[in-house]
């Protein structure tokens, strides 16, 4: 009872802001401003380095020199565009940008579901912890370790891979500087990274199941490859069907580290994309006004996509917000 | 009960390829380990699988006496603990405010934030913004953009906001002041979500590499991943161990030192990973539920 009436006197309490009189006004100023003096770092935080930015997209539409800053540089309107829309080497990195997002989101999606529905049917205690270790373990090294075990392990003179092949068929194939390996590779690492940390999400989904379901269907004289499919996959369909809106957002991102880390001179034609661009044009080539309109391209369109992909979940009663 | 003969076949299966995934996590650090502790010799003829060769520490040595890497080791635990302890600061900071519902315009602010999760400046301009503020070469540059992940910050105000509201009050009848209720009662009590939440800001700043290449641009500043990169990459590999003799020089296997480059970075994640997993996952879960 008591607990009842103080949780009352709080709630009164907390919405003090809502009501009128002068005095519970004040007593809300009070409240609110060691919170102000809290919040004001914060606030600054997000002016600067969040917003300001946002506000230097303006060069997108500007002749940016160093001299002049970005607010005195010449306005040029939509040349910058007109110059990256124009220019073969913009529109081949966004195409391979397509292709390596599209290709990883779709050929690795399966995987983490496929794990959590095996690690999820292991009777075996210690067994499903110690697979858990091991695949959740690359999650945790950057990218720079990755591609460096890639490279040695498919290094043509001294890596294991071209060293066992050479045993099997007498020639060595150089993995990393033929385009369409290179791309397999490139998925593939993604994969062997984001793969057993992703299937966290599908295990903790598939926790929800009524396991009186899979008892029934065993009545039934339903095997294991039908329980799966008719009460598993249907009993984790509202999680696989938001990690694919949730992926959607990413179409025009391929990570920074993960391209510029295995990229190499012999795939530069497939490997350029959006992040390593902007690097490489804008950064080291100076061509500030020319990127940031790229990079205002990447941000519009991913953001559209979030909005979409958010109304499409709405209609199936998914929606983030 | 006793599996069927069809039970069985799914078993066998699914242990052998879950056996496989785990191996396939494992093996290719197994290799590396082992170049890295293998003859030269061994190591450029590719005769290194999964066990060492001719057993040897000089990639080690070579690598400690040749190049940087202790210093970018340094390097990478400043970035790391002085990024997670100022991180920390300053979401508790946004969190708390806006976990208070009595908190003056809590959902436009909430709504600003979350607002930066969904559309960016991108590359250029911030670096502009970093560059204009004279943060170009120092770690400021790494630190102040990174101080606040949004993620973390909701994953902070949905814990503090489902704190039990009695608790507060009763501090607050006993006296206890804004400050003292943070540091004495809140903070503590909210110790695991606080270490997942370092533990995440920590592997971010353990592994940073674009933002250290893009604004460090002296190599005595350089983290671990960015000066192993440098390594990895290098087409002469000698040029960088500038301060070896030549006789030296001469019995260096490059991939082997590649290779004790990438294991003094995985190293020390192998040591912490048992807390890494424990609250890694926790806090996936978290974002899953939450999601």
């Amino acid at each position: 009872m008591r607990g009842t009436t103080i949780r009352q006197s709080i709630r009164t309490h907390n919405q003090l802001g809502r009501s009128t009189s002068p005095s519970s006004r004040l007593r809300r100023l009070k409240m609110n401003i060691p919170w102000l003096i809290m919040f004001t770092p914060v606030a600054l935080f997000f002016i600067i380095f969040k917003y300001a930015p946002m506000a230097g997209l303006v060069i997108a539409f500007k002749n940016y020199t160093v001299y002049e800053g970005v607010w005195g540089s010449q306005w040029v309107g939509l040349d910058n565009f007109r110059m990256l829309f124009r220019d073969p080497s913009a529109i081949s990195t966004i195409r391979n940008t397509l292709t390596l997002s599209l290709l990883s989101m779709f050929v690795s999606f399966p995987f983490p579901i496929m794990l959590a529905i095996f690690l999820n049917e292991v009777r075996k205690l210690w067994f499903k912890k110690t697979v858990q270790t091991l695949v959740y373990l690359p999650h945790f090294l950057s990218w720079v370790i990755v591609s460096g075990m890639v490279i040695t392990l498919f290094s043509q003179e001294s890596g294991i891979v071209n060293h066992l092949l050479e045993k099997l068929t007498g020639a060595t194939y150089p993995f990393l500087y033929k385009e369409g390996s290179w791309i397999t590779v490139f998925v593939a690492s993604g994969i062997w990274k984001s793969a057993g940390f992703a299937a966290i999400i599908y295990l903790a989904s598939l926790t929800t199941i009524d396991p009186s379901l899979y008892e029934a269907a065993c009545m039934d004289g339903a095997g294991k490859m039908r329980q799966i499919w008719h009460i598993t996959l249907p009993g984790i369909r509202p999680t696989i069907v938001l990690m694919l809106i949730l992926n959607m957002g990413h179409v025009l991102e391929v990570g920074f580290d993960q391209v510029f880390t295995l990229q190499n001179s012999a795939v530069a034609a497939v490997s350029e994309v959006i992040s390593t661009y902007m690097y490489r044009v804008g950064l080291q080539g100076f061509q500030f006004g020319l990127t940031t309109a790229m990079g205002l391209f990447e941000s519009v369109v991913a953001f559209i996509l979030v909005v979409l992909t958010n109304m499409i979940a709405r209609k199936f009663n998914q929606g983030l917000w | 009960m006793k599996a069927t003969r069809g039970e069985r076949w799914f078993y066998a299966v699914n242990y052998l390829l879950l056996t496989l995934a785990g191996l396939s996590c494992l093996l290719p650090i197994v290799n590396v380990a082992a170049m890295s502790i293998s003859g030269d010799e061994a190591v450029i003829s590719g005769a290194v699988s999964l066990w060492p060769v001719d057993p040897t520490f000089s990639s080690y040595t070579m690598l400690f006496k040749g190049s940087s890497i202790l210093k970018s080791f340094m390097n990478s635990v400043t970035l790391t603990v002085v990024g997670v302890a100022l991180s920390l600061l300053f979401t508790v900071l946004a969190a708390y405010p806006l976990s208070k519902r009595g908190f003056y315009a809590r959902k436009p602010l909430t709504l600003a934030i979350v607002f930066t999760m969904l559309f960016s400046g991108g590359l250029i301009p911030t670096y502009l913004v970093i560059n204009s503020l004279g943060l170009i070469n120092s770690y400021g540059a790494i630190w102040l953009p990174a101080l606040v992940s949004v993620y973390n910050m909701l994953i902070m105000k949905t814990y503090f906001e489902n704190m039990p509201e009695e608790m507060e009050e009763a501090a607050r009848i006993d006296g206890c002041g804004e400050i003292s209720f943070i540091l004495k009662i809140l903070l503590p009590l909210s110790l695991p979500m606080l270490a997942t939440i370092a533990l995440f800001y920590g592997v971010g700043f353990w592994n940073a590499f674009m933002s250290v290449l893009i604004y460090i641009n002296d190599t005595d500043k350089y983290n671990l991943t960015v000066n192993v990169q440098n390594m990895i990459r290098s087409q002469s590999l000698i040029a960088t161990l500038t301060t070896l003799r030549q006789e030296d020089l001469d019995m260096i296997a490059p991939e082997g030192i590649k290779s004790a480059g990438i294991m003094v970075m995985i190293i020390p994640l192998i040591i912490v990973y048992p807390f890494l997993q424990k609250y890694f996952v926790k806090g996936a879960m978290i974002g899953a539920i939450k999601g």
